[in-house]
């Protein structure tokens, strides 16, 4: 029998590590305990998976560390009866049985700290042969079969990025590789190299092959520590077999790697910030032209691609550009890794081919609402995407359709919303994010994206005035031609796609004074429904501000006038007595 | 850490290592913040000297930067998930819980010099959310009750 | 060489060039903040922005290069609409006072911080300049004017206000003791002008007419010219003698004055408009109005300006020796003293409401006081009683005061039943004047029985015949009112007779949030007030009771200005950029990025409330002079532009090169003037050459007035030179 955990960071902050430190303290056989990464099952971590000398898999999911002595007893005995709470139901089975995965092939299935795990599982064969027996050349052609697209967001292809950097003149070029994964609610970059650090080192070095790079940098975020803990592992044991260095394989073909960490700046995921980060600057956006394929990195032509970009570049070489092209819709090829989250059942990472349906990834895979509330809309492309309403549930996954929404696939963040979230409030959200992340340099994004978190400030208060919606369009379409980078030219895009989808609850907001969502606390009242307050006082004993009056057994009343709207005794109230209105 | 003795020697080896590797100013940074929890004026000129960076720049990378910061912070250090997936479920309650309970808003020490509050981007556990991180260790799900809990036990330990 | 088009012109430019450079060459302006050919190419305002037919994007010609057979276009809607945008939200959080409240406030614009501060430096010929430019009877107005100024001066909030009128009254009285500042007059257009009324109105059209080249005669019914300065206002406010001087000089700019002839009686409107190529109608209001008020047709009552008018002339009514004065303005305060320099032994003062909503200045309101007049506040006239047609009495209603009215003041309600009488020999009716309607029967008049006029353009019902002062729209004002209408009237009478378009849009100007300033780091200096007769010795004459500031007086009250007004607003890029656009920053109003500050050392003075983060400074200290002496701190709308760790720049290496002042388009680094006492001036640059150790060194030097303000280093050898900003002063100077 093999005991193998998941550790990823989810797996890990769910408890993970606390569950191994438990098994080995119940005396399973510490030579049969290993780890795996992100299994992409978010929501039913900490997941142990269990072996048995034929390899069948005994998944064993939401595990706690009272659980070790059951799980130890399984492994002795072979008696599932002992775990039988814990193993994985067949609906939860199909979230990834429902999946395809390239990008995330080896995730949660090998040992992401071993890189005999990577190459037992066919890794570096696709390296060996874009060396051996591939020309730069040929590798940019299949790439270019492939349809592969940048999966960062803006979905440029891969192959015409590739292809503009080797034709640049100067034998000096750099690969970078971009982790500086920002977009709140997306984590599948943190995964790919927390689970399969090799693929991404494997799919560099292909890219810098076919290029002409000497050197190929990773810019990680600092906020994954152990993705660049395991990224460094990987690293070192690739040098050690003489997979990063000189003369790979044999070939002639060198190249470096390094590990440079972000510093916690947003925008430096907009490619010319991060060459400016790289560099130990501030990572304000350079002008472009020149663009970083001419002059990049140290003045260099740079290629930079992300993450998910590079996860797929081995699977294509080795399967060839064919097959993954076989899969998509016309101008959408291959699979696209989302991570589902919010109020969705169940929330993960979930690979699949591009050309299924919103509806697909939230109802079929991510099972619906957690929630008794309707789905209102999905979120998608973080502050730089929008919001699709439930109407459009539909859409097909492919950059063209999801554009033509007012939202962007971006780099796959799925944030699923239901009745309860106020649209309003969400467009301020990411404004606060974008204002915040703004780096400062150009009037429009500086000073635009302020303005416009002002305004919706004001609206989600009640201070809202006839005309605020046309500026709001008027401004956002300023600054959207105005701004110098990426990062300020999408930030209207929340704004915009949720006063196109709902723009009746801005008006509320504006002309009623009302929120809809019951989420703005300067436009919502809590009110106790007599009839159903049992006097239990907990609301009473919970309010910060003693609003709240009554004796015990006896209906309770909240006085408006003190009432801070905190929503304490709305979250304390155990009988649903308690509205918000 | 008292910010009156700043130990200049600690910063030896990674001076010695990154000084003169050109655009390494964000990892010497990182580095001095390991060691000494925030970055010292101190330090700050010693790395101006060393590397040749005008003091002013490195304050500019040092500020633009949210990772990097100027002033000591307690021995928690309570970094507040402020992601789409924790907004959605919730993170405004959490962060209201802690504000409440430690009596400090988004930035600030409490007085013991034990818990120091900061909001941060998305931490990338969003299955968990809402979320938050305290050291190195991530606390997910939470809910005020389960952090109010937390911060009791982490007092606690403390006061051991 | 590439070929390329702009706006529809062909355009030849080297290979390579940037559109914005190709532009330049071929004269195209496109604006921009943060360019300079001085430092790399930054990108960050986005003003430069232009359209290229066939790519979807905006460029940003600073960075983009010619291509063969481009066609850009510089001014496309979409273009002038990011720009626009682009300087809104610029100017949203740009906080400073481009121009001060002081000058705003005034009717007539007048430079108010610029001649208090160049009296503060002892520069009273460059004030009196300055002040003319706004007013040609200063030392007049000075004496007289209710000073709007004074009341918008932001000194009030740490004490007092400037005693701004004064001053201007003392810098005119110097202009006055010795050759008096004469105005150069362009050359003659051979347009005559006609004004109907000396008055401050008539005159004042004459003047700035007769400054631009055309040939202005006054025409007055009355003896002498001044109207109601010299008719309306007493001698011990206004000695006649200093009006006199002032209209000589008016007379010897050379306008033409004729007196004694009278509109209606000697000549029409009609018939001067036939001789001239304009004529301007400024006949005043020279009617008392009525109170409706039972007996006011009794013997011993008058109008207030009648009463005023005739004691000027010489003809003091017997007013014996109980007189009350109805009103609570100006002209009630006139009449009051006046009635008690003619020997009245009991004056009152009949007001409905009370001391604080009197609309008279408070000095006025003291000094009658002090002199012996009686205020009877909270009472209004219920009837004049008579006895054989004579006046023997006034009924007065008492009154309270109720809840405010529209102007805010509180409205005075009648208490039921409570009334007064007080035995009276004459009663003076203070309360307002009006136009004598059947001087202007050739023009119909307003509901208000006033002459209506465009409050723009100035025109009247008849072509070529404009309308300004107390006889037009709203009725009769303060005398400030009336002089910049008629500046503004000449400036509409000089574009009509020249054919050409009036501009009469008023340009933008930044202006800060009054309710964000912070005075508590202020020190508190009481104000000056010239000198006065002992309330004993003016009142028994009419002697001038204002002594006037003396020279130490009046530098002393002049640096208590607290300089709210930018000292860059003469050369600001941002403003002008800002004025090309129709633009409302309000729309974007919110809060401002940075805390109104205050850093300098001895040449260089620092307000990043003011900075627009074009990075110019930053740049050109790090990458021409190789300092770093200021860097950019934080990120995103609080960005600063600061020294590291927020230190002084006097505790930096910065080797006042000034080179970041010389790029800073906007008035947040500045170098001081060569002043004690820091002004806004309209200075005039010029490159010289100086020599610094045998080598020949490119400095900028700015004059004003004859005098050198600045000299700010040009070029390597004098940005390195290490010498002071004295040592390089000296060098120009000798």
């Amino acid at each position: 029998m093999r005991i193998v955990i998941g550790q990823g960071s989810c797996g890990i902050a769910a408890g993970a590590e606390k569950v191994r430190k438990a098994l080995l303290a119940a005396n399973v056989n510490p030579a049969d305990v290993s780890i795996t990464g992100c299994i992409g099952m978010c929501y039913l971590e900490p997941i142990v998976d269990i072996y048995d000398d034929d390899n069948n898999l005994t998944r064993l999911v939401k595990v706690s560390e009272n659980d070790a002595a059951a799980i130890a007893s399984f492994v002795e005995s072979g008696d599932v009866k002992a775990v039988e709470n814990l193993v994985v139901t067949d609906e939860d089975s199909e979230f990834l049985s429902k999946q395809t995965r390239i990008a995330l092939r080896n995730c949660g299935v090998i040992n992401p700290e071993q890189i005999d795990a990577y190459t037992n599982a066919g890794g570096y064969s696709a390296l060996k042969k874009a060396l051996c027996e591939l020309s730069p050349e040929e590798v940019i052609e299949i790439i270019k079969i492939s349809g592969l697209a940048g999966r960062g967001g803006a979905g440029f292809p891969t192959w015409f990025k590739w292809n503009a950097a080797r034709q640049s003149a100067g034998d000096e070029k750099y690969l970078i590789c971009n982790a500086d994964e920002g977009d709140p609610g997306a984590f599948m970059d943190r995964a790919v190299i927390e689970s399969d650090p090799h693929n991404l080192i494997e799919g560099m070095l292909i890219g810098a092959y076919a290029i002409g790079a000497k050197h190929a940098v990773v810019y990680v975020r600092a906020e994954y520590p152990l993705a660049i803990k395991r990224l460094k592992n990987a690293i070192a044991q690739a040098k050690d077999k003489g997979i990063i260095g000189e003369n790979i394989f044999g070939t002639g073909f060198s190249c470096d790697f390094m590990i440079k960490a972000g510093a916690g700046a947003f925008v430096c995921g907009e490619e010319t910030a991060l060459i400016e980060s790289l560099e130990g600057h501030r990572g304000m956006p350079r002008l472009k032209p020149p663009f970083p394929a001419q002059s990049g990195f140290w003045r260099k032509p740079s290629n930079i691609n992300n993450v998910e970009t590079f996860a797929n570049v081995a699977w294509i070489i080795n399967n060839g550009g064919e097959a993954f092209a076989a899969m998509g819709t016309e101008g959408s090829k291959g699979t696209k890794v989302f991570a589902v989250t919010g109020k969705v059942k169940r929330s993960g990472l979930v690979e699949i081919p591009m050309g299924k349906t919103l509806r697909d990834v939230i109802f079929d895979i991510g099972g619906g609402m957690k929630t008794d509330k309707p789905f209102k809309a999905v979120q998608m492309g973080g502050p730089s995407g929008g919001c699709i309403p439930s109407d459009l549930i539909d859409t097909v996954i492919d950059y063209k359709a999801l554009g033509a929404t007012g939202a962007i696939m971006g780099s796959g963040g799925m944030v699923v919303m239901d009745e309860s979230t106020c649209m309003v409030g969400m467009a301020k959200f990411f404004l606060d994010f974008t204002a915040k992340e703004s780096c400062g340099k150009c009037i429009h994004c500086r000073i635009g994206t302020k303005r416009m978190l002002e305004m919706l400030e004001r609206i989600t208060k009640g201070e809202g005035k006839e005309g605020d919606i046309e500026l709001l369009e008027e401004l956002c379409y300023s600054i959207k031609d105005g701004a110098l980078c990426g990062l300020g030219q999408t930030a209207p895009n929340p704004v915009l796609t949720t006063i196109k989808y709902f723009r009746d609850e801005y008006e509320a907001h504006i002309k009623d004074k009302k929120c809809p969502a019951g989420e703005c606390s300067d436009l919502i009242e809590y009110r106790i429904i007599a009839d159903k307050c049992k006097g239990c006082t907990l609301c009473a004993r919970n309010c910060p501000v003693n609003a709240i009056s009554g004796t015990v057994k006896n209906p309770h009343v909240i006085n408006t006038e003190k009432c801070i709207k905190c929503g304490k005794c709305y979250s304390s109230c155990r009988f649903g007595a308690i509205v918000k209105e | 850490m008292d910010k009156k003795t700043v130990d200049l020697s600690l910063l030896d080896g990674v001076l010695a290592e990154y000084a003169s590797v050109k655009g390494s100013l964000i990892t010497i940074l990182q580095n001095t913040q390991d060691i000494y929890g925030y970055l010292p004026r101190e330090a700050i000129e010693l790395i101006s000297e060393k590397t040749g960076i005008a003091t002013s720049e490195i304050m500019g990378v040092g500020t633009f930067y949210t990772q990097f910061r100027f002033e000591p912070v307690g021995k928690y250090l309570i970094m507040l998930c402020q992601g789409t997936a924790c907004h959605v479920n919730s993170s405004e309650l959490i962060l209201q819980t802690v504000k409440d309970e430690l009596g400090i808003e988004d930035g600030q020490t409490t007085e013991d010099g034990l818990f120091s509050l900061k909001c941060v981007a998305c931490l990338g556990c969003c299955s968990l959310s809402p979320v938050m991180m305290i050291n190195e260790d991530t606390y997910g799900s939470l809910t005020p009750d389960k952090t109010k809990k937390i911060l009791k036990e982490l007092r606690e330990a403390a006061q051991q | 060489m590439v070929n390329l088009t702009i706006n529809g012109k062909a355009v030849q430019a080297p290979e390579g060039s940037t559109i914005l450079e190709a532009a330049r060459l071929a004269d195209i302006y496109i604006p921009t903040l943060c360019y300079d050919e001085a430092v790399e190419v930054y990108g960050a305002c986005g003003l430069c922005v232009v359209e290229a037919q066939g790519i979807p994007k905006l460029l940003r010609s600073c960075s983009a290069k010619v291509s063969e057979g481009m066609v850009i276009n510089t001014e496309s809607e979409r273009v002038v609409q990011s720009r626009k945008i682009a300087m809104e939200l610029l100017m949203s959080a740009h906080d400073g006072d481009c121009v001060a409240p002081c000058q705003l406030n005034c009717p007539a614009k007048t430079d108010c911080q610029g001649y208090v501060g160049l009296i503060a430096n002892g520069e009273y010929d460059a004030a009196i300049k300055l002040i003319k430019n706004k007013i040609p009877l200063p030392a007049s107005i000075g004496r007289v004017c209710p000073h709007p100024c004074e009341k918008a001066c932001r000194r009030q909030n740490v004490e007092e206000p400037i005693n701004i009128a004064q001053l201007k009254a003392f810098a005119a009285d110097m202009d006055l003791k010795s050759d008096s500042y004469l105005p150069e007059c362009k050359p003659a257009s051979g347009k005559t002008v006609a004004i109907i009324g000396g008055g401050p109105a008539g005159l004042t059209a004459a003047y700035y007419l007769t400054i631009m080249g055309h040939s202005v005669t006054v025409y007055d019914m009355m003896d002498k010219m001044g109207g109601m300065l010299r008719y309306g206002i007493p001698q011990y406010r206004l000695p006649k003698e200093v009006l006199d001087k002032e209209i000589a000089i008016i007379e010897k700019a050379g306008v033409k004055l004729v007196n004694n002839v009278k509109l209606g009686r000697d000549f029409t409107i009609k018939s001067l408009k036939e001789q001239n190529d304009a004529v301007i109608v400024a006949v005043g209001a020279w009617k008392s109005s009525s109170m409706r008020t039972p007996g006011e047709d009794l013997e011993g009552v008058y109008g207030g300006i009648d009463f005023l008018r005739a004691v000027i002339q010489g003809n003091a009514p017997a007013i014996g020796e109980k007189v009350a004065i109805c009103g609570g303005g100006n002209t009630a305060m006139d009449a009051c003293r006046t009635a008690v320099r003619l020997g009245a032994k009991e004056v009152y003062v009949i007001y409905r409401r009370t001391r604080n909503e009197m609309p008279a200045d408070k000095l006025e309101i003291d000094e009658a006081e002090e002199e012996g007049v009686t205020y009877k506040f909270l009472t209004n006239p219920l009837s004049f009683n008579g006895e054989n047609g004579k006046l023997k009495s006034v009924t007065l209603q008492l009154m309270e005061l109720g809840e405010p009215d529209a102007s805010g003041r509180r409205k005075p309600v009648p208490i039921e039943g409570k009334t007064e009488e007080i035995e009276l020999d004459s009663v003076i009716l203070a309360i307002g004047q009006k136009l004598v309607a059947e001087d202007v029967a050739e023009l119909t008049l307003n509901s208000r029985g006033n002459i209506e006029a465009d409050p723009d353009f100035f025109t009247t019902e008849i072509d070529g015949v404009f309308a300004i002062g107390d006889a037009t729209n709203r009725g009769a004002s303060i005398a400030i009112e009336a002089i910049g209408e008629a500046d503004r009237c000449a400036r509409a009478v000089d574009a009509f007779l020249n054919g050409q378009a009036l501009d009469t849009r008023v340009p933008y100007i930044s202006k800060r949030d009054e309710s964000t300033i912070d005075y508590s780091d202020r020190e508190k200096k009481e104000r000056l007030n010239p000198k006065v007769l002992a309330p004993e010795v003016r009142n028994k004459n009419f002697d001038e009771v204002s002594l006037g500031f003396t020279e130490e007086e009046a530098q002393e009250e002049a640096k208590r200005c607290l300089e709210c007004g930018c000292r860059e607003y003469f050369k600001c890029k941002l403003l002008k950029v800002a004025q090309r656009y129709d633009i409302m920053p309000e729309r974007f109003k919110g809060v401002m990025p940075q805390k109104y500050t205050h850093d300098e050392n001895a040449f260089i003075e620092r307000n990043t409330a003011k900075c627009i983060l074009c990075g110019l400074c930053v740049r050109s200290c790090r990458e021409v002079m190789n300092l770093s002496s200021i860097g950019l701190l934080g990120r995103g709308f609080t960005t600063d532009v600061s020294p590291a760790f927020s230190l002084p720049l006097d505790q930096t290496n910065c080797n006042n090169c000034g080179l970041c002042v010389q790029l800073c388009p906007t008035g947040s680094l500045t170098e001081k003037f060569a002043l004690e006492k820091q002004v806004p001036l309209n200075e005039e640059y010029t490159e010289e050459f100086v020599d610094i150790n045998g080598k020949q060194a490119s400095v900028k030097v700015s004059r004003y007035n004859g005098k050198v303000l600045r000299v700010i280093p040009n070029d390597e050898i004098s940005r390195n030179s290490g010498l002071t900003r004295d040592e390089l002063m000296a060098k120009v100077i000798k």
